[in-house]
């Protein structure tokens, strides 16, 4: 199954997408908090953070130490390529199954 | 409340920082931070901080935390040396290599103190593993007499010959129980083979307490006949050679030749036995046994008992005292474990040892160590200008303190490590000759290795701990832009080094005079004036029992022989030679116990040891009644306060009809003991009571020794050829009394010259630092006109100065030492204060030649040379 993601995955890759150049721990999370109304760990994002990272789907940097949260630098992340791929395979494979839906998906009645 | 001034809960920022240890987690940080600031906004500040909390918690067990202390751990410049321990080694060896004669200093210092640690190590092993080896050595006991009537009270081993039979029939805690009487000389004679042996009396059970092991024999059935002996290898194959020696019959004369058996070849003792025997004969083979064993009142047998598995020591103790009180007057009778025996000073034993020493010599070998470490601790700390660079420049690129000292305490205990193995070296070197001043055996069994190396390890990493973690705390810690940026000062260093040079100088300095003391003591005792000739005297055993009358007419015999021979001037019969021996007779005057020493002498007696009569008469063959008189010496009549001696009459017979013996002369005093007592009460007799003369003085003449030997040989041979010419020099007689004292002088000397010599390669290393530091300073002294001398005295000013205020130091220490070495003389030099001023200004010397290499050298360079690249 390689290059499939899993959903917490795929969220959190379009969260780092829809932030642009302001994706970084703190943003991430608070931007999935408020959209998917549900409430995510710090540890739990970091974790799947990392795991991403490994697989080269993101890369990360520093950033220039600013006078909040004590001077500490923020870590900034950004789709590579190899990310916008992935995300490419999961969409084509739901676009395909929405297609070849033999039960009307649509909710209008 | 203002909420900008809230904090996130200290403790858990804490724990989190301490968790991740060096793992980089700013930015998780940071966000953690983030988030409570922001739901400070949100909600109460509890809330918040309990939340910050959870968040802490659910970092830790995350994966992103996991990975990242994961991905630290390979970084090099950190905590985990495991990538940065191989170039230390390549760092430590570079600068080792790099400083080849500091290198050399240290490492011959620190070799010679491990060698010295761990040959003392194995002299304190050996003395320690004394005895150890009987399987029934926690049973075993020595008994002794203690007499509590004298002040202070005495205790020694000698006992009744007739103590050891009663002792086994009426204690019930006794299971067996042996006498030991041992060193008595006597002539085997197996066919053509004659020499004179010492044999030891001993008893049956002797085989069952004693784990020493019978080659051939029955240890149950032996001695059930007083007719058998008991030998060992050695004498077996020197009388019997490679024949089969048991059931062999040899001739023993102990005063009259008897015939044995042999009846076991048992294991000789080893060095390590306070019971030292080569022929062991049953006790009961003893001539006259049958009348001794009932003399209660002559003392000199030992006595070992072994009691029941389960005995009490305690009941044994209280029986005994019933059975003393029965047996033994008022002498107290008391006993020592086996195991002890050996390190009884106070206990005259044939093979006993001062356990003082053992402590002398651990106290000297850990002196020469410190000295070692010191010469690396103010050898590293001077050449520490030229490494501040280099510690600068590793901070620079990220090395920690911490790595620093690792990196310097490798360095350390890498020298160190070299230095063992040198010191082993040394040790398998210089055991034969350690062996020889010790007066020991001990041998580097291939199974003592695996302690040697652990021992040598555990010192390795003791030195370098000690000498390693002063300089790596002191040079890790320079700041590396004061360091990079050029101006430091090179003043520090000086004041470091000068404690540890006076310290360095201190112990050297106490030892010289200690060996002074000692060598001044050695020579007193070599030349002092005893008060009779000691020289070109020869002592020949007549080899007959002392209640022999053979042995008188041997002397007479031989002395009417040599009558006018040239070379032998003259010859006496005595039947205690000096310092072979010492007879002591205890006897009442008055209801006061007396004690005296007694020689049995001849008329040529006093002649032939050129003893000064200062009252009185000597003896004369020819007047009957002069065999039952004495002489006496001063001493005695002082002790008896007679104010008339030649009025006097000695009742050592205790005669209640008689007077006792008359007094015929009054003899100067002079040392018949060694110098360590003071000359006690004595007389000398001719009376048979006191035996026979077991021994002959021949005085030769002083021009040709060797050819007088040789004819008092040829003289012995020809009237007595069935026994063996054994002789010894009265000179070395006595010099032997010294032989311990003079080895701990060599001992100490030769510690002395090591720690020296160590010293002095740390002062010459420091002098030749210091001159490189002020070599500019001393080129511009001499352009601007000082004389090579002035600068010859400024550059050892110091040094002399440290040396004196050790010497200083050193005096009250030595005197103390010292004062306790000499009080085991009665007779001893006084300490004045030239000893010191000679130790001191001996020193000084030594301080100024090691220094005033440097010193020359530095001041007879042109200053043009050190100073044209300014």
């Amino acid at each position: 199954m390689k290059g499939y993601i899993g959903e917490f995955e795929e969220l959190v890759l379009l969260t780092i997408a829809s932030l642009g150049e302001e994706a970084y721990g703190v943003a991430i999370k608070e931007s999935i908090e408020t959209r998917s109304d549900r409430s995510i760990s710090i540890g739990a994002l970091h974790s799947t953070i990392t795991r991403l990272e490994e697989k080269r789907l993101i890369t990360s940097w520093l950033g220039d130490p600013t006078q909040e949260r004590g001077g500490r630098r923020k870590r900034f992340f950004e789709i590579t390529h190899q990310g916008k791929i992935s995300l490419h395979h999961v969409k084509d494979l739901r676009d395909e199954l929405w297609k070849l839906s033999r039960t009307t998906l649509s909710l209008a009645k | 409340m203002k909420k900008e001034n809230i904090k996130p809960p200290a403790f858990a920022e804490k724990f989190f920082e301490w968790y991740c240890r060096n793992a980089a987690i700013e930015d998780l940080h940071g966000d953690i931070d983030e988030l409570f600031y922001a739901n400070l906004e949100r909600m109460s500040v509890a809330k918040a901080k309990f939340k910050y909390c959870q968040q802490v918690l659910s970092l830790v067990v995350s994966y992103a935390v996991k990975k990242r202390k994961k991905k630290s751990s390979y970084h090099p410049y950190t905590l985990n040396q495991s990538v940065m321990i191989g170039n230390y080694f390549k760092v430590a060896s570079r600068n080792i290599l790099k400083h080849k004669m500091y290198s050399f200093i240290n490492a011959f210092g620190l070799s010679i103190g491990i060698a010295f640690c761990m040959l003392i190590y194995l002299f304190i092993r050996d003395e320690k593993s004394f005895d150890q080896f009987h399987s029934n050595k926690n049973q075993i006991y020595r008994m002794e007499a203690k007499r509590n009537s004298k002040n202070p009270p005495t205790r020694d081993a000698a006992l009744q010959l007739g103590l050891r039979n009663v002792l086994k029939e009426e204690l019930p805690e006794v299971k067996y129980a042996t006498r030991f009487n041992s060193g008595r000389a006597v002539t085997l004679h197996y066919r053509d083979k004659i020499f004179s042996e010492k044999i030891a009396y001993v008893d049956a059970d002797f085989f069952k307490m004693f784990s020493f092991k019978l080659l051939a024999g029955n240890a149950e059935k032996i001695f059930q006949n007083k007719n058998e002996v008991a030998v060992t290898p050695e004498i077996a194959e020197k009388y019997f050679g490679k024949e089969d020696a048991m059931g062999k019959t040899i001739s023993i004369d102990n005063g009259g030749e008897k015939l044995f058996t042999v009846a076991a070849i048992i294991e000789a003792p080893p060095a390590n036995s306070s019971l030292d025997f080569q022929i062991l004969v049953p006790t009961e083979s003893m001539r006259g046994y049958e009348r001794q064993v009932e003399d209660w009142s002559s003392f000199g047998t030992n006595c070992f008992v072994q009691l029941l598995d389960r005995a009490d020591s305690a009941r044994f103790h209280t029986n005994l005292v019933k059975f003393g009180q029965k047996y033994m007057g008022n002498i107290e009778l008391v006993f020592t474990p086996l195991t002890d025996v050996h390190l009884m000073k106070s206990i005259g034993w044939h093979k006993v040892s001062d356990p003082q020493y053992a402590y002398i010599l651990g106290g000297i070998a850990v002196l020469i160590l410190a000295i070692a470490c010191i010469n690396y601790i103010s050898l590293a700390l001077t050449t520490s200008a030229s490494r501040r660079k280099e510690v600068g420049v590793r901070k620079v690129t990220g090395a920690g303190r911490l790595q620093l000292i690792y990196q310097f305490g490798i360095e350390s205990l890498l020298l160190a490590c070299i230095s063992m193995f040198i010191g082993i070296m040394l040790v398998i070197l210089f055991l034969p000759s350690f062996n020889q001043f010790t007066g020991k055996e001990i041998a580097i069994d291939w199974k003592d290795w695996a302690e040697l190396l652990t021992i040598g390890l555990a010192l390795t990493f003791i030195v370098g701990f000690l000498a390693g973690s002063y300089p790596s705390i002191f040079l890790s810690r320079f700041q590396p832009a004061s360091v990079l940026k050029g101006h430091f000062t090179s003043q520090l260093q000086a004041n470091f080094t000068k404690p540890l040079v006076v310290l360095q100088f201190f112990l050297s300095a106490s030892l010289i005079i200690c060996s002074v003391i000692m060598y001044r003591q050695m020579k007193f005792v070599a030349t002092k004036d005893l008060g009779y000739n000691k020289d070109q005297t020869l002592v020949i055993q007549t080899q007959t029992g002392w209640r022999d009358k053979q042995a008188n007419k041997i002397v007479e015999r031989f002395k009417t022989r040599a009558q006018g021979e040239s070379g032998i001037v003259s010859v006496a019969g005595t039947g205690s030679s000096f310092a072979q021996g010492v007879g002591r007779f205890w006897y009442k005057i008055n209801e006061e116990e007396k004690a005296a020493y007694v020689y049995a002498v001849d008329p040529s007696y006093l002649s032939t040891l050129g003893i000064h009569l200062v009252q009185g008469r000597n003896f004369d063959a020819n007047v009957f009644s002069d065999s039952s008189a004495v002489i006496v010496n001063e001493a005695l009549v002082k002790d008896l306060n007679w104010a008339d001696p030649l009025n006097e009459h000695l009742n050592w017979r205790e005669d209640t009809v008689g007077l006792g013996s008359k007094v015929i002369g009054v003899v100067k005093d002079y040392h018949f003991l060694s110098l360590e007592e003071n000359i006690e009460p004595m007389f000398l007799t001719m009376d048979q009571f006191f035996g026979y003369h077991t021994k002959m003085l021949v005085r030769v003449e002083a021009g040709n020794v060797p050819a007088s030997l040789e004819k008092v040989q040829r003289l012995w041979k020809e009237l007595f050829p069935d026994k063996s010419f054994n002789y010894s020099f009265l000179d070395q007689d006595v010099a032997k009394q010294y032989e311990s004292y003079e080895r701990w002088m060599s001992i100490t000397g030769l510690a002395t010259g090591f720690a020296i010599l160590i010293s002095c390669m740390g002062l010459f290393g420091l002098a030749g630092i210091n001159a490189v530091n002020r070599t500019k300073e001393i080129g511009i002294r001499k352009v601007l006109g000082a004389e090579v001398a002035s600068i010859f005295i400024l550059l050892n000013k110091q040094y002399v100065w440290l040396s004196l205020i050790a010497f200083v130091l050193a005096v009250p220490l030595s005197w103390y030492l010292m004062n306790r070495w000499l009080a085991s003389f009665k007779f001893s030099i006084a300490i004045s204060w030239e000893l010191f001023a000679l130790s001191t200004l001996a020193g000084l010397v030594i301080a100024l030649a090691t220094v005033s290499y440097h010193a020359f050298k530095t001041a007879a360079v042109n200053p043009a040379e050190t100073l044209k690249y300014e």
